[in-house]
Order: structure tokens, then C-alpha cells, then sequence
């Protein structure tokens, strides 16, 4: 008998909530959308290199597999690249970096509360044209030659 | 990573075979040329069909020519926080002065890309590995920045990233907290292309460096070493570097 009335008292709370979630969501409806907002690619495909699906859940099987494959036996194709994805998926001349909630991976990440670290080495934005490539980097200063003098043959001394 | 292993263990014992057919295709043709020119498709492992290496001539080096260190350094991203005693070297010049005969000797200093390293011995994750074709690499993804490669590299090779870096190429990602060296433009050699520090040498017309494959006999490094011969910094070391040096 107590079991039932528990249950029965959990079935009243939970519909309630449903009732109430979905008054909140009808009253503003344009500023909440469940999920978080990710932007789609720039550059005009519409396609990404597997379904979506697939790629939301196993996207990182997918680096990780070619990151191996790249780092210790050279394959660079391009398909599963992490570069490739940052090229499709963050425009190009962006100011927009890894931790801005516009950034493609950190759209899902910061609402999914998913800490990575590819970025502390990784390139977040496309080389290409962006203010972010070559000839900005060269504004910063090189390492300079250091000489070292070394003096052979002491034993002559 | 034990994946990784078993596929490079298979694509090594496949070359062998492989390799022990081109042999004898050779021993069968002598005074054919097989020139194999063409990049590696980008879907290909790299086999140890290959050893790249550099040849480094002395007396052509410019005294005072900071060329190759600046190319590298431009190309791979490495910046100065101006603090010299921690800041990354990837290649620095050296002067040797003899003290007898006063003779100097300027030369570029980098990874000697070891077939027998003693990085990879001492590393106690993997990270620092050396490829089929003979390029020692850190593998960053792996490194926890202990490091011991740096104290038991006998060339001072490697350096270690202290600070947080900003504005990486694409193709060289390098982060705080890891160590990193010379990767002989590991990005450039797997287009078929010229390590950028060997590109700016010929471009300051001083031609003192040569990179190629060092088991290809055709090669223009393979030549210059038939002909010249090239010395092994610590040769007494027994490890058998890439980069070898003419004039000293």
C-alpha cells in the first residue's frame, strides 16, 4: 500500500513538471530551443563526412583513430582530420576561438560541460586567409641564433 | 595504443617481403635506374624504405648566417618571450674554435634524428618515437613533460615548452607543458617537399645542407656521402644520426 501511494505521489509530481517545463518553453519560445546552438559549416556543405548522428556521438573515435595514424606513420588524409574539421566548420578571417560559445566545438562542448584539451596545441581557427595565419605570427619574434662559442682541443692548453 | 603498434608491426613485416622482392628484381636488372620520385600517397605509411637524412658541409656554412635558424623557426611557429635561457631552440648555430690552430668552424645544430636514440630509451610513455623512416618525433598527445629525452639527448636537441603557445600553424600544433625538437619538417618530407631549413641554406646561396634519402642510392645525399663521406657528431656514441657533417 505505501509503495502505491508512493508511486502514485512521484506519477502527480512528474506530470506536474511536464505541465509546467512546458508552459516555461511555450512563453518563450524563441530564446529557449532545447540543445545547444551549433552553427553549420561556412563554407557551403551541407554534408559532413559521416551523418550527423554518427558524428555527434563518435566523433572522437574518428580523430583519435587518424590521430595515431598521422603522428606515427604519416597518413595525412584529410577526411577525418581535425584539421579538415576546423577548416569546414569554422569560417575563415573568424575571431571567434576555442571557448566562445559561437565556435563550432565549443557550442556543444560548453553546453554538454565537456572539457578538452585539443586546443592548448591545436590551431582553433583555419589557416587560410584568417588574420590568424603566417604573416600575423610573424609580427611576434623569432627565437634568435644563439652562438655558442666552444673551444676544441684543451688539451693543447 | 596497442592498436597502433599491431598495425605498424604488419605494415613492417609486409615491407619486408616487399623489400626482399625489389632486392631481387635489382640483382636481376643491374644498371636500372629505379628512381622513385613521386610523393607517398597521403593514405601510405611511411616504410623504412627510406632514412632521410641531412649532409651539412662546414666550410660552405656561412659564419655569422642565421638563415636556417630563422626558416625553421618561422616555419614551425617558435617565437621568443625573450627570455633566453627558456625559450625553445629547435636549431642554433655553433662555432668551434680549435685552440692549436685558431681554425673555426660555424654549424647548424639540431636533432640528429638517431637510429638508435636515446630519447626514445629513456621515455617512460612512448612519446618520443622514432618513425619507420628514421625522423624522431615527440608525440605530444602522449607526453607528460617529465623531461628525461632532454637530459639524455647528447646534442641538446630538444626543448620544453614552458609558457602557453598562441598562433600554431595548422600543421605543427605545440603546446605548453610538452617537449618538443627538430621533426625534419616532418609536414614538408610526407608531401615530398624540403625541410625549410635546407630550403632557406640554398636560398642564401650557400647550398651547405643536403636533404634526402640516404638509402636511395641515387640521391644527391647519397652521392655526396659516396664521395666525401660525412662525419657522425659523437660518433663514438654508436648512434647512428641522420645528420651528418662535412669539414670538421
Amino acid at each position: 500500500m505505501k509503495h502505491l501511494m508512493q508511486k502514485a505521489l512521484i506519477t502527480i509530481a512528474g506530470t506536474v513538471a511536464i505541465a509546467l517545463s512546458s508552459f516555461a518553453v511555450a512563453d518563450d519560445k524563441e530564446k529557449a530551443s532545447f540543445g545547444p546552438h551549433v552553427p553549420h559549416p561556412t563554407n557551403g556543405s551541407t554534408e559532413c563526412v559521416q551523418p550527423e548522428d554518427e558524428m555527434k556521438k563518435n566523433h572522437m573515435k574518428y580523430i583519435l583513430h587518424q590521430r595515431d595514424a598521422t603522428m606515427h606513420e604519416g597518413i595525412r588524409t584529410k577526411t577525418y582530420s581535425l584539421k579538415e574539421c576546423i577548416n569546414c566548420h569554422v569560417p575563415e578571417n573568424s575571431e571567434v576561438r576555442y571557448g566562445d560559445d559561437k565556435h563550432f566545438c565549443s557550442s556543444c562542448h560548453n553546453y554538454a560541460g565537456v572539457s578538452i584539451d585539443c586546443f592548448q596545441c591545436h590551431t582553433d581557427r583555419p589557416m587560410g586567409k584568417n588574420p590568424h595565419n603566417k604573416s600575423n605570427a610573424q609580427a611576434t619574434t623569432p627565437v634568435k641564433a644563439e652562438v655558442a662559442d666552444i673551444t676544441v682541443g684543451a688539451s693543447n692548453e | 595504443m596497442s592498436n597502433t603498434k599491431e598495425t605498424i608491426n604488419i605494415s613492417r613485416r609486409s615491407f619486408v617481403e616487399k623489400s626482399a622482392t625489389a632486392a631481387a628484381a635489382l640483382t636481376i636488372a643491374p644498371g636500372v635506374i629505379l628512381n622513385q620520385v613521386h610523393a607517398k600517397p597521403a593514405d601510405e605509411a611511411v616504410t623504412s624504405a627510406k632514412r632521410w637524412g641531412i649532409l651539412i658541409d662546414t666550410d660552405k656554412c656561412g659564419k655569422g648566417c642565421n638563415d636556417c635558424v630563422t626558416a625553421c623557426h618561422e616555419e614551425n611557429g617558435i617565437a621568443s618571450h625573450g627570455r633566453p635561457l627558456t625559450d625553445q631552440v629547435w636549431i642554433r648555430k655553433v662555432k668551434l674554435r680549435d685552440k692549436l690552430t685558431q681554425n673555426v668552424v660555424s654549424l647548424p645544430m639540431m636533432c640528429q634524428h638517431c637510429e638508435n636514440p636515446p630519447c626514445v630509451d629513456v621515455c617512460p610513455t612512448g612519446a618520443s618515437f622514432k618513425r619507420e623512416d628514421g625522423i624522431v618525433l615527440v608525440d605530444r598527445h602522449i607526453c607528460i613533460g617529465c623531461r628525461y629525452c632532454m637530459m639524455a639527448c647528447p646534442y641538446k636537441a630538444r626543448s620544453f615548452a614552458h609558457e602557453v603557445v598562441d598562433n600554431q600553424r595548422d600543421y605543427q600544433p605545440r603546446g605548453k607543458g610538452t617537449v618538443e625538437s627538430c621533426t625534419m619538417c616532418v609536414h614538408r618530407v610526407d608531401e615530398d617537399g624540403t625541410p625549410a631549413c635546407v630550403e632557406a641554406c640554398s636560398k642564401a646561396e650557400h647550398g651547405a645542407m643536403i636533404f634526402g634519402d640516404m638509402k636511395d642510392p641515387e640521391s644527391n645525399i647519397s652521392k655526396a656521402l659516396v664521395k666525401h663521406g660525412g662525419t657522425q657528431i659523437r660518433a663514438d656514441l654508436g648512434l647512428n644520426t641522420g645528420v651528418r657533417y662535412r669539414g670538421i
